[in-house]
C-alpha cells in the first residue's frame, strides 16, 4: 500500500515557460506571481562556498583566492578520500648541543581507506600540523604570464583602433556606402562575431607608439623528439605504479604517469545554491548562511501553500465500469480553504495523459485550517461541516477524504491516468497593505490587517497514476 | 598572479573556458595556467548504470537540449562554483561541430543560465595563441577524430583541411577486438577463462585504463616490422620480440591477462595506411599539398600537435619519423620543395593545449566583449553567427540606430571576405 503515496502518482502541472509535470513535493510557489515553480524554470545562484569535511563556511572573495579550494583539508591522490594528519616523534639535534637528540614531532599526511602517505612520493615531514603543505607550482607559469601580457597589449590597441574609427564612422556616412559597394577594405577590418577570430597580428607592435613594449620571444619548433626509452619495449611494468587516467586529471596542470609524482591536493569545495524567480526576481529558496545547519531562510515550498491531493485507495479498475477511489486532501495554511474539482475539457491542450474519464463531486469542499495545537487540546469541539457522506468519506483535522468515480477508457491499460483541475482560494499574506486601508487610522488598523489579504482564486491541474487494470 | 584573478581591468570579472570535447570537457577561468578540472564528457541518470554521451550529434534537439542542460548545470555548480549571470564564455570547439548541436548548446547558455555573452573559439587557432607565433599546423587527436587545419598569420586555411576517424574510439574497439580474442581471464575458481565467458563485454573505461597504463607508440623500425608481420602475406616476416605481458586486475577477483604483443600492436591503426593510403602521417602532408606555395615551409616547421590521444608514450617521436619516411615517397617528394619538418611544445600538455588558448584569449577582457555575441544579439536575431553560414549581419549592424542595412547586405557575398 506505501506505492501509492510514491511521489510520481500525483503529478501538479507547471505553466513555466514549457509544460513541467512534477510532484508537489519537487515544486516552489512564488507567492508574488502566485504560481507554482519547478527547479528548471528558476535560476540558480551560488548562495555560499563550504568545506566538505571541515565544514568550515568562506567568504566568496577567499574563495575566489584560493581557487575554491580548503586551506586545511587535502584529498588522496590515489583514492580521493580526505587526508588526516598524523604525528610521529622523531629524533632531532638539539639547537644548542647538536650531539645530544631529542623527540619532536614530525606531521605526515596519511589515507584511512588506501594507507597512502605523503611519503610516498617524497614529501618532508612537516613541523607544524596544518598550513606547511604546499602544491607544487606549474613550470609554465611565467611563460604564460608573459604571453598574457603582451596579448593585452595587442588587445588594447585593438580597442583603441576600433574606438577611434566609431568616432571616425559617424561623420561620415555616404563613403562608407561606396567602400563597402567596390572595396574589400572596411570589411575586412570589420570583426563578424561567429567568424573565425581574425588576427590580433594585424596590430602588430611595429608602430612603436606605446613606450612601454612588451615582446614575446615567439616558440622555438624542435628538430627532434626525445624517443621511447629502450625497457619500455622489454621491461615488465609495475601496474600499481603506473597512475591510472582518473588520477592523471585530477592534476591537470601535471598529469604525472608514474604514482612517484602525484602529490595530494587541497579539498575542492561544496556551495549552497539559492533559487529565484524569474519573472519576479524575488527569492524562493534561500538557505542558511552556516554550513552545517540544514534549515533555510526562505522557503517557500509548494507543500505549504498549496493543497496536497493523495491517493488513499484503489479498487479493482475494470474497462468501461465505473470505480470509486478514495483520494484525501491536506490543507497546508491555517485557514480554511474551500476546494472546487473540475474535470478538464475534452479539448484541452495540456490534457495528454489521460486514459480515464472521472466523475468528480460537484459540491464545494470545505478543508479546516491547518491548527498545530489540535492534536494536544483533547477538549476542543470538532468543526462541525455538514458532510455528504456520498462524498466524503472521513474528515480529520486538516485533511478529508473524499471519492471520485473512474472509468477507464482503454482497453489493456497498463496505467491509468486521470486529470482534473483544483480550483482553490489562496490568501496572500505576503502582499503589502494597501493603502486605502491605511487612511483607516490605528484603530481600524488590526481589524483591516486581517481583511487585506484577498482570496485569490488558483487552479491547478492535477494528473493521477492509478496503475494498470485488474486482469 | 592574484590580481589578475580577481580584478579585471574595469572591474569585469573574469570568463570562464569551456572545450566540450567528445571524450572529456576541459573547463575553468580565464587567464589562468590550466583548467580547474577535467571531467568525462557524460551525465549520469539516476537509476541508471550506463552513463550518457553529452557529444552526440543525432540525437534529437529536445533530448540534446536536455542532457546539455544538465550537464552545464553540473559544470557550474559542481566544478566552477560560479553565478552563470555574471561571466561570460568561451567555448572552444572544433570547426567541424554540426550546427545544429552549436545551436543548441547557446539555446542552453542563454536562455536556461542567462549568461551575458558567448564566444566560440576555433581550437587550432586556440592552439597557436600559446606559443606566441603566427602560422602553424595545427593537428587535434582526438576521441572521435583526427583533425589538421593550417593556421597562417591567425586565419585558419578552411579549404585545406583533413580530417581522419582514427582517434581514441577507434583505438579503444580495437584493443576491444584483441582482448576479447586473444586474452584470458583468472578468476577465483577458474584459470584460462575467455573474456566473454568471465566477464561479457568489457565496459569502454576499462579499455580506456588499459590504453592509457599498458600500451605505447612503437618506434618506427619496430612498427614497421610489425606491420609487416600483420600482413603478413608470403609467411616470412617475423615480428619483433614481443613486451612482457600484464596482469590486470579487473574488480578484486579477476585477473586479466594482456599479451604482451597486444601493447604494442593496438597502436599501429593510428599509422597503418589503409587502402586510400592515408593514416594519421599523411594528413598532415596532404594538408601541405593543398596549401598555397608560399605558406607551406613555414608550416611545416611549424608542427602543433594537440589532444589526448598525442599524449600516448612515443607517439610524437613516430609521427615525426613517419612524415619524414612518407614525404619522400614520390607523391609528395614531387610536389612539396621544403622536407624540413619541426614540432613545437606548447607551455601545457597536449590535452589542455587548445583550453588554454582560450583561457588566454579570454583574459583580453578589452576585446571579448566586442568579438563575443551577446545576449541581446541572441535574443534579437533568435541564432548565432556560424562561418557556414552567410546569412546574419554583423552585430554592428543592429546598434546603429534609425541607419537602414545597405541593400548590399542581401547580396552574395562571394566578393567579399
Amino acid at each position: 500500500m506505501a506505492s501509492l503515496l510514491q511521489p510520481d502518482r500525483v503529478i501538479y502541472l507547471v505553466r513555466g515557460e514549457k509544460r513541467i509535470r512534477a510532484s508537489l513535493s519537487q515544486l516552489y510557489f512564488c507567492r508574488y506571481c502566485s504560481e507554482l515553480r519547478s527547479l528548471e524554470c528558476v535560476s540558480h545562484e551560488v548562495d555560499s562556498h563550504y568545506c566538505p569535511s571541515c565544514l568550515e563556511n568562506m567568504p566568496s572573495a577567499e574563495a575566489k583566492l584560493k581557487k575554491n579550494r580548503c586551506a586545511n583539508c587535502f584529498d588522496c591522490p590515489c583514492c580521493m578520500h580526505t587526508l588526516s594528519t598524523r604525528a610521529t616523534n622523531i629524533p632531532a639535534p638539539l639547537p644548542d648541543d647538536p650531539t645530544k637528540t631529542t623527540m619532536k614531532k614530525a606531521y605526515y599526511l596519511a589515507c584511512g581507506f588506501c594507507r597512502w602517505t605523503s611519503r610516498d612520493v617524497g614529501m618532508a615531514d612537516k613541523s607544524v600540523a596544518s598550513g606547511g603543505w604546499q602544491e607544487p607550482e606549474n613550470p609554465h607559469a611565467q611563460r604564460i604570464t608573459k604571453l598574457i601580457e603582451y596579448y593585452q597589449q595587442l588587445a588594447h590597441r585593438e580597442k583603441q583602433e576600433r574606438d577611434r574609427k566609431k568616432l571616425a564612422r559617424r561623420r561620415q556616412c555616404m563613403p562608407l556606402a561606396f567602400s563597402e559597394k567596390y572595396g574589400l577594405g572596411t570589411r575586412l577590418q570589420r570583426q563578424r562575431a561567429g567568424a573565425p577570430i581574425s588576427s590580433l597580428a594585424g596590430l602588430s607592435l611595429k608602430e612603436g607608439e606605446d613606450q612601454k613594449e612588451i615582446s614575446i620571444e615567439p616558440a622555438q619548433a624542435l628538430d627532434e623528439v626525445e624517443p621511447l626509452p629502450e625497457d619500455c619495449y622489454t621491461g615488465p611494468i609495475s601496474l600499481p605504479e603506473v597512475t591510472t587516467l582518473r588520477q592523471r586529471l585530477l592534476q591537470p596542470d601535471f598529469q604525472p604517469a608514474g604514482a612517484s609524482q602525484l602529490h595530494p591536493r587541497h579539498k575542492h569545495l561544496l556551495m549552497k545554491r539559492s533559487l529565484r524567480c524569474r519573472k519576479c526576481e524575488h527569492n524562493l529558496s534561500k538557505p542558511e548562511f552556516n554550513p552545517t545547519s540544514i534549515k533555510f531562510k526562505i522557503q517557500l515550498v509548494a507543500v505549504s501553500y498549496i493543497p496536497e491531493v493523495r491517493i488513499m485507495s484503489i479498487p479493482n479498475l475494470r474497462y468501461m465500469k465505473e470505480s470509486q477511489v478514495l483520494l484525501t486532501l491536506t490543507n497546508p495554511v491555517e485557514n480554511v480553504t474551500h476546494v472546487t474539482l473540475t474535470p478538464c475539457d475534452d479539448e484541452d491542450p495540456d490534457d495528454i495523459n489521460s486514459t480515464a474519464k472521472v466523475v468528480l463531486p460537484g459540491k464545494e469542499l470545505v478543508l479546516a485550517g491547518k491548527d498545530a495545537a489540535a492534536e494536544y487540546d483533547e477538549l476542543a469541539e470538532p468543526q462541525d461541516f455538514q458532510d455528504d457522506p456520498d462524498v466524503v468519506a472521513f474528515r480529520k483535522s486538516n485533511k478529508i477524504g473524499f471519492f471520485i468515480k473512474v472509468i477507464p477508457q482503454k482497453e489493456e491499460d497498463a496505467d491509468v491516468t486521470v486529470s482534473f483541475k483544483i480550483r482553490h482560494d489562496f490568501r496572500n499574506l505576503a502582499a503589502p497593505v494597501r493603502p486605502s486601508e491605511e487612511g483607516g487610522g490605528g484603530a481600524g488598523g488590526a481589524a483591516a490587517a486581517a481583511a487585506v489579504s484577498e482570496a485569490v482564486w488558483l487552479t491547478h491541474q492535477v494528473e493521477l497514476r492509478l496503475g494498470p487494470l485488474a486482469p | 598572479m592574484p590580481i589578475f584573478d580577481s580584478l579585471g581591468s574595469g572591474g569585469e570579472k573574469t570568463a570562464i573556458v569551456i572545450d566540450l570535447g567528445a571524450a572529456f570537457t576541459k573547463c575553468g577561468f580565464a587567464g589562468e595556467t590550466g583548467p580547474r578540472f577535467i571531467i568525462p564528457s557524460e551525465i549520469r541518470k539516476p537509476g541508471q548504470q550506463q552513463a550518457i554521451k553529452v557529444v552526440q550529434y543525432n540525437i534529437n534537439t529536445e533530448e540534446l537540449y536536455v542532457i546539455l542542460k544538465e550537464f552545464i548545470h553540473i559544470l557550474y555548480f559542481r566544478h566552477l562554483l560560479v553565478n552563470p549571470r555574471d561571466r561570460r564564455v568561451v567555448i572552444i570547439e572544433s570547426i567541424l561541430c554540426p550546427s545544429h548541436f552549436r545551436e543548441t548548446l547557446t539555446k542552453v547558455f542563454f536562455k536556461q543560465f542567462e549568461v551575458p555573452s558567448v564566444l566560440f573559439a576555433p581550437s587550432h587557432l586556440m592552439a597557436i595563441m600559446t606559443l606566441g607565433i603566427n602560422s602553424a599546423l595545427v593537428m587535434d587527436c582526438g576521441y572521435t577524430e583526427t583533425l589538421v587545419l593550417p593556421v597562417y598569420e591567425c586565419t585558419p586555411v578552411l579549404p585545406a583541411w583533413e580530417a581522419l576517424p582514427l582517434g581514441g574510439k577507434a583505438i579503444h574497439k580495437e584493443l576491444d577486438g584483441f582482448l576479447v580474442e586473444q586474452c584470458t581471464v583468472d578468476t577465483d575458481t577458474t584459470t584460462g577463462q575467455s573474456v566473454a565467458a568471465a566477464i561479457g563485454i568489457i565496459p569502454e573505461e576499462t579499455v580506456e585504463d588499459i590504453k592509457v597504463r599498458t600500451c605505447f607508440v612503437s618506434d618506427l623500425q619496430r612498427g614497421l616490422k610489425i606491420q609487416e608481420a600483420k600482413f603478413n602475406l608470403d609467411g616470412t616476416a617475423e615480428r619483433p620480440a614481443p613486451p612482457t605481458d600484464v596482469a590486470y586486475p579487473l574488480d578484486g577477483e579477476k585477473i586479466l591477462h594482456i599479451k604482451g604483443s597486444i601493447r604494442d600492436s593496438v597502436m599501429e591503426i593510428l599509422f597503418e595506411q589503409d587502402n586510400e593510403e592515408k593514416s594519421v602521417a599523411t594528413l598532415i602532408l596532404d594538408t601541405l599539398v593543398k596549401c598555397p606555395i608560399d605558406t607551406r615551409k613555414v608550416l611545416s616547421e611549424n608542427l602543433v600537435v594537440i589532444g589526448g590521444t598525442a599524449m600516448l608514450p612515443g607517439f610524437l617521436h613516430r609521427l615525426l619519423a613517419e612524415i619524414r619516411l612518407l614525404v619522400e615517397k614520390p607523391k609528395y617528394s614531387d610536389v612539396l620543395a621544403s622536407k624540413s619538418f619541426r614540432i613545437h611544445a606548447p607551455p601545457a600538455k597536449p590535452n589542455c593545449t587548445a583550453w588554454l588558448g582560450g583561457a588566454i584569449f579570454g583574459a583580453l577582457q578589452d576585446i571579448l566583449g566586442s568579438r563575443s555575441v551577446s545576449r541581446d544579439y541572441y535574443n534579437q536575431m533568435g541564432r548565432i553567427p556560424d562561418w557556414c553560414c552567410l546569412s546574419s549581419p554583423p552585430p554592428e549592424c543592429l546598434y546603429d540606430v534609425g541607419k537602414t542595412p545597405p541593400p548590399l547586405m542581401k547580396r552574395a557575398f562571394s566578393t567579399e571576405k
